[in-house]
């Protein structure tokens, strides 16, 4: 059987989705044997993206003329487009603040030759393109990357939970630090997969998965209302990884 | 008549950048490094957030350094507000950062590094050739993960790691299957300095090396920072030191001290009186020749004898931890007020400083981070001029694959360079 394609690229990222690939440190002589790379820079220097590709792994949200390029081009070439890690699939962190105007943004960081630069806010990648499939988290759980390769080598895509962090939270019975400790977690709302790994060493849940399908936002909103936060620190911790929210939704 | 090579993405390295070289015939003019991942402006994200959220928002500049940054952070911020830690939760933060070292060292000496010196493209290459000694590679790299993912409670942007203190402490369950994996791999680490050995005198010009104070691996963000053959330089003070300009080819900026070009990284430490681990030692001193006062391409040789002493100082800081009695401690109480904050932190790559200021209410209202890349961006500038002047008469094919390597040598990491900085109030 040919050995199905793989393209592995990244946009406005901090290289996490990629680098959690070569941190498949067991399995990486296995990937290896079972995957030809077209393009991957980070690992290998003699790709070549000239050819068809079977599934494009591309990590990153979108924010300079040149991420457009790159996904673009992968988008043709590629059967397959997979949204890999938050901010490909969210916006993630560097989309927190797209709701202030980019300019001031940039001025802050870059002074006047910040004139120059063409940025514009991050968006996730189906905003431009259809995506076929996504990995999400920041960074992405291992176990997903590498339920999502196998199932590409028999020709199908796996299934991931559609229930949140919190159901994975009480099946380890973790001390709840929403209830328990009133502090600001998003484990109601946020997309299972990553086993609750957070809570279970005492750290409340960031969001770094985004949110949850069918996600009883509104509920968690008036909950943490209740417990003393600020309208304004609850969105705002809610836009660390995903700037765009239905806050009015409600199960 | 002039034209231009260009090596556009440079490969086997983190994150996007290039090369420009600007020639006149076959005479080198000018070389560009140009670091440009997409910006992320982290200054301003963080610009309004309680000192609470700044660790867990830093730490996404990079994802193989995401726990150095996220411990400067720590660092900046304790200092700012005046916060002791514990011992234990000391001992954890070490422990953790040396896990970063391991973990980055081996990615960069085994899957980027040794394809070049097996002649193969990339890991698969590896796979193919030389298949133990990737696997040998992996294995060290991943006792360095463990370490991340059992400390931290994650592999990559690690949680438990907080201002004052941490989450749950590690278990001695966990202590003994880390000790475990450590020793396992340490005489591996061992005999794999002799991979990356090189030729004595062959490493080229001795750089300017800059360190924190004795080159230490400390969570403790540092007070001086060492330049060689200058007076120690107070961390406090950077902005008076470090100058940092934008540049127009590139998202980095281009770092001078003193108006020194400086370099940074693992050589720079054993340059900078290093205390090193007892196996360590012993491969510093039968690799000496090649590495004091040694150039940049001997970098890799001192990352894997770091490789060796970051595996060896983790097991005795296991070994401390196991003889406490690891309790779940309260964070120490942090009364904000308005205040300034400055880490120096070693990276595996280098020198980080990190530093904050803060209003009445812990909100951060200035934030600026040098990392180690954006430091050496003019040494590996200066170094690749050099280079490709050497190599006028060389095949471009040559002269692309020479250049490639150098730049791998500072074992560059772009999305660190690219975070750009600049203080609010100082952005004229």
């Amino acid at each position: 059987m040919k050995k199905p394609v793989l393209a592995v690229a990244g946009l406005t990222m901090c290289s996490g989705c990629q680098l959690t690939l070569l941190n498949c440190e067991a399995e990486l002589p296995k990937i290896a044997g079972c995957f030809e790379f077209a393009w991957f820079p980070m690992g290998i220097s003699d790709i070549n993206a000239c050819g068809p590709i079977d599934v494009a792994l591309v990590e990153g949200a979108v924010s300079t003329p040149e991420d457009l390029e790159i996904l673009t081009l992968l988008r043709s070439r590629s059967r397959l487009l997979v949204a890999y890690g938050t901010c490909a699939r969210w916006g993630g962190i560097a989309a927190m603040k797209n709701h202030e105007s980019r300019e001031p943004l940039l001025e802050q960081v870059y002074g006047t030759t910040s004139k120059q630069m063409t940025s514009f806010p991050p968006a996730p990648l189906h905003r431009f393109v259809p995506v076929d499939f996504s990995i999400t988290g920041c960074p992405p759980e291992k176990g997903e990357l590498l339920k999502t390769l196998g199932a590409i080598l028999h020709g199908t895509l796996p299934v991931f939970p559609v229930y949140p962090v919190c159901t994975e939270c009480r099946n380890r019975e973790s001390l709840c630090l929403l209830i328990e400790r009133n502090e600001l977690c998003l484990g109601p709302i946020i997309q299972a997969g990553c086993n609750a790994r957070c809570p279970a060493v005492g750290i409340k849940c960031e969001g770094c998965r985004g949110p949850v399908e069918e996600a009883n936002v509104g509920a968690e909103i008036d909950l943490l209302i209740e417990k003393g936060f600020s309208c304004e620190e609850i969105i705002s911790r809610m836009q660390r990884f995903c700037p765009e929210w239905n806050l009015e939704q409600r199960n | 008549m002039s034209n231009v090579i260009e090596i556009k993405p440079m490969t086997r390295v983190e994150g996007y950048g290039s090369v420009r070289l600007y020639l006149s015939g076959k005479r080198v003019e000018r070389v560009e490094l140009a670091l440009f991942d997409s910006p992320r402006l982290f200054e301003a994200l963080v610009s309004g957030k309680p000192y609470a959220e700044l660790p867990e928002i830093i730490c996404r500049i990079c994802s193989l350094c995401s726990t150095v940054h996220r411990v400067t952070a720590l660092a900046a911020i304790e200092q700012a507000f005046g916060v002791k830690i514990s011992e234990q939760t000391r001992l954890f933060r070490e422990l953790a950062l040396c896990g970063g070292h391991i973990q980055s060292h081996a990615l960069h000496l085994f899957c980027l590094v040794l394809p070049d010196l097996l002649d193969v493209g990339g890991f698969p290459g590896l796979a193919q050739k030389a298949p133990e000694l990737l696997l040998r590679g992996m294995r060290i790299k991943s006792a360095g993960n463990l370490i991340q993912e059992t400390v931290g409670g994650r592999l990559i942007h690690p949680v438990t790691l907080i201002p004052g203190g941490m989450g749950k402490p590690v278990s001695r369950d966990g202590l003994r299957q880390l000790k475990e994996a450590l020793t396992a791999v340490l005489d591996e680490a061992v005999a794999s300095c002799d991979l990356f050995t090189i030729a004595p005198n062959s490493s080229g010009r001795q750089p300017i090396y800059m360190a924190v104070e004795g080159g230490r691996i400390s969570p403790a963000g540092s007070g001086q920072i060492q330049l060689s053959g200058a007076p120690l330089l107070s961390t406090a003070e950077y902005r008076h030191w470090l100058r940092e300009e934008v540049v127009s080819h590139s998202f980095a900026k281009s770092s001078t001290v003193n108006g020194k070009v400086v370099t940074v990284g693992a050589l720079a430490r054993l340059n900078s009186n290093a205390v090193l681990a007892p196996k360590a030692a012993q491969q510093y001193s039968a690799n000496k020749e090649q590495l004091a006062g040694a150039g940049i391409t001997a970098n890799s040789l001192a990352q894997s004898v770091e490789l060796v002493h970051a595996v060896e100082h983790a097991i005795g800081l296991i070994g401390i931890l196991v003889g406490m009695e690891l309790v779940r401690e309260e964070p120490a109480l942090i009364n904000p007020h308005k205040s300034e904050g400055t880490a120096a932190i070693e990276a595996p790559r280098g020198t980080l400083i990190h530093s904050y200021s803060f209003d009445e209410q812990g909100h951060c209202i200035a934030a600026d981070v040098v990392t180690p890349t954006a430091i050496n961006q003019a040494a590996m500038e200066f170094d690749l001029f050099t280079l490709a002047r050497s190599m006028e008469a060389a095949d471009e094919a040559d002269l692309r694959q020479e250049l490639e390597k150098r730049v791998r040598a500072y074992d560059p990491c772009i999305s660190c360079a690219v975070h750009l900085v600049r203080l609010q109030g100082s952005s004229a």
